[in-house]
């Protein structure tokens, strides 16, 4: 179960003046989060991952609290165990795909991780590409292997930035599955940003809506 | 005398080399990754040498390093030691002129690495420096590789600031731009051509080494 209760004010020319303000509970599972593009859904997931700081409130995961602004706790990203998919990837450009996905597992030998990122390869039908670098991928592919070296680290829980919104139409229903396939085989809760509402309609069992910073719906079932 | 000034600088330009790439990555990094006060104020002072007359930075380091400098002093007062007249005195002095060529170059290209990529590293559970040595360091290399190349001809062409604090010594602070100084100044025209060749000879060699370095990372 994720907790938060946060709330946030950009004074920053860039973002122009936006305040957030948000409380939600979010049980396991997977979770769609929409709106519209500037709702504050990217800014929600970086506060869970710990790559925005909000300014007072409270974020929890599983009783393990992330941020608290009263008691002055603030977790680095690092400690958190978040998978973040992001939306253009961020794959390592000097790592071919195994070596992506080994970066983040943390125990075994040099072999025993290698063999686990084989496995997360197939598991989204990609070992053929095992050896190629990021820039010899398709979009579809190196979407996947984001997945893949996300989920390798086996994070408490996975935040998905609108991971399919530079893939082609084709592409994307076949990836959907297989995001959801993921999804229950590996048990790892799932918050998946989408503002395509074609997306949130088939996938959304729990779902939230956000608008202009604040939660307009949340449909959720707590675990 | 050019077997030993040959000598000499190279000892002086690899260990000033060393001690730039170490410390200018990590200037490099502050400055390009983090903000902190004075900032600013720390790059310009990094930056200083880059423009200072070198004879202006020479007088410096002697008033902070010789042997009744801010420093200095403290330094002789213990050890019966200076940097004053030794070849020690000529690494600062290259390190000190150097430094500044070494952080423009690094400090750019690790500012170019998108920071997608090292928030991908924390979220994966790396810390700064396991982020910096296996993302941020492989993909600014070019930079940096770049840097340490300018920096080392630049330690190697060393003159005005070794001349200051390590004085012109044969076999102990004479460095080859010195060597050749003193060559044309006594009339030694031959010598003069012979050292004039070989630092010509070196940089060469830098440059070409640089250009296919970064060739072959271009496509690996």
């Amino acid at each position: 179960m994720l907790t938060i209760d946060v709330r946030k004010q950009f004074f920053d020319k860039r973002e122009a003046s936006f305040d957030l303000e948000l409380s939600v509970e979010i049980g396991s599972g997977f979770t769609v989060l929409t709106g519209p593009s500037g709702a504050g859904k990217t800014t929600l997931l970086k506060m869970i991952s710990g790559i925005i700081r909000p300014d007072r409130g409270r974020i929890e995961l599983d009783r393990k609290v992330f941020f608290e602004s009263e008691l002055r706790i603030d977790v680095p990203i690092r400690e958190r165990q978040v998978g973040f998919v992001f939306q253009d990837y961020a794959l390592f450009p000097h790592m071919t795909a195994t070596e992506n996905v080994c970066y983040g597992i943390k125990t075994g030998s040099s072999a025993e991780r290698r063999d686990k990122a084989l496995e997360m390869l197939a598991l989204f039908h990609i070992e053929h590409i095992a050896a190629r670098m990021p820039r010899e991928m398709s979009g579809g592919e190196q979407q996947r292997v984001a997945l893949a070296r996300a989920l390798a680290s086996e994070p408490a829980i996975a935040l998905l930035d609108e991971p399919l919104s530079a893939v082609d139409v084709e592409t994307r229903g076949k990836l959907l599955d297989e995001v959801e396939n993921a999804q229950e085989r590996t048990g790892i809760p799932f918050i998946y940003v989408t503002h395509n509402e074609a997306e949130a309609a088939r996938l959304g069992r729990q779902r939230i809506t956000m608008r202009a910073g604040r939660i307009v719906e949340a449909n959720v079932v707590a675990s | 005398m050019i077997w030993d000034a040959l000598k000499l600088s190279l000892l002086v330009v690899s260990v000033a080399t060393a001690i730039v790439g170490a410390v200018g990555l990590l200037f490099s990094y502050l400055l390009a990754k983090t903000e902190f006060r004075g900032k600013e104020l720390l790059d310009a002072a990094l930056t200083l040498p880059l423009v200072l007359p070198p004879t202006v930075t020479g007088y410096y380091l002697i008033v902070l390093l010789g042997r009744r400098g801010l420093i200095g002093y403290y330094i002789y007062e213990v050890t019966g030691w200076s940097f004053a007249f030794t070849w020690e005195g000529a690494v600062v002095a290259a390190v000190v002129v150097s430094l500044p060529l070494m952080i423009k170059a690094s400090r750019a290209s690790i500012e170019s690495v998108g920071p997608q990529y090292e928030l991908a590293s924390y979220t994966l559970g790396k810390g700064r420096f396991e982020t910096f040595l296996r993302v941020t360091l492989p993909l600014a290399r070019r930079g940096i590789v770049a840097g340490l190349v300018l920096a080392f001809a630049r330690a190697l062409g060393e003159f005005g600031a070794t001349l200051m604090i390590a004085g012109n010594i044969p076999g102990k602070t004479q460095t080859m731009p010195l060597a050749i100084y003193e060559a044309v100044a006594s009339g030694n025209e031959r010598q003069a051509q012979i050292l004039a060749l070989v630092l010509t000879a070196l940089s060469i060699a830098a440059v070409y080494l640089t250009n296919k370095m970064s060739r072959t990372q271009a496509h690996g």
